[in-house]
């Protein structure tokens, strides 16, 4: 998932776990019986868990920018040489 | 919320914490209203003793009685949506010299569900009258109805009510 859809996701499980157990109460304490109120809630979160775990297509709406490669071939990674292993490693330069 | 791990641990973690925030609710409610009580009405019972069946004394010393009587109880208004079982028992109190109140079980019976708890029977005690020592002779003997309510999420509640007294007969049967 990219960042977008994972606080989508967040949200969704939030808010439907929240519903969920809001409706199984009033559900169970209107027609008086505690076995629909959990199964209800368990209805709930199974739904949540379908909706929300596996790695939905509208989760990856907003694709990650990775870094261009024409940008990255101007800042080349520092090759090591036999030179450079016989002397002390120096710190890598920063890239801005 | 990047691995499909993560994102199940979070739902379980959550649904679980909400779960029990459900059974805190369901339990809290039901202490101050009852979504099926039609009437408010109260615990209604009787019970009379029919007869003495036996009326010892034990070798160690101890009184020993067993009775006859006639229950009729009505635990009807006590059950709720979150009751799981009624359990009522019949206790006989008394004062004596060496003790203040002593407290003996009779009978006990489990109720499952709202239609079993309106009922009449002629039962012996299930659990024989024993003191502590030989003070029963002409005893006046308070029954009194105990009940706890257990539900299905939440704490049992307890409470009891008198029904009527009697007295022991003055000589061993």
């Amino acid at each position: 998932m990219d960042w977008q859809g994972q606080k989508l996701a967040n949200i969704l499980m939030q808010i439907i776990l929240v519903v969920s157990t809001i409706t199984a109460f009033g559900i169970g304490y209107s027609i008086g019986s505690f076995q629909m109120m959990m199964f209800t809630y368990a209805g709930g979160v199974v739904l949540t868990a379908l909706i929300t775990v596996p790695n939905w297509q509208f989760f990856n709406h907003h694709h990650l920018k990775w870094l261009d490669p024409s940008e990255a071939e101007r800042h080349p990674m520092p090759q090591l040489n036999d030179a450079a292993v016989a002397a002390p490693k120096k710190k890598a330069t920063k890239i801005k | 919320m990047h691995s499909f791990a993560y994102r199940l641990n979070t739902l379980l973690t959550f649904s679980l914490l909400l779960l029990a925030v459900l059974c805190g609710a369901a339990s809290f409610l039901d202490a101050f209203n009852s979504p099926l009580s039609a009437s408010s009405s109260h615990v209604q019972a009787s019970a009379q003793v029919l007869k003495v069946n036996r009326f010892r004394r034990q070798l160690n010393g101890a009184d020993e009685v067993s009775l006859t009587f006639n229950v009729s109880l009505d635990v009807q208004p006590l059950f709720t949506w979150n009751t799981k079982q009624v359990f009522v028992f019949l206790a006989a109190e008394y004062e004596t010299p060496k003790n203040a109140l002593n407290q003996i079980s009779l009978w006990d019976h489990i109720i499952l569900d709202k239609d079993q708890a309106k009922f009449q029977t002629k039962v012996t005690t299930k659990y024989p009258l024993i003191d502590q020592g030989s003070n029963l002779r002409g005893r006046k003997v308070d029954l009194i109805l105990h009940w706890h309510v257990m539900p299905k999420t939440g704490r049992m509640i307890r409470d009891k009510l008198h029904l009527s007294d009697f007295h022991l007969p003055e000589a061993y049967t």
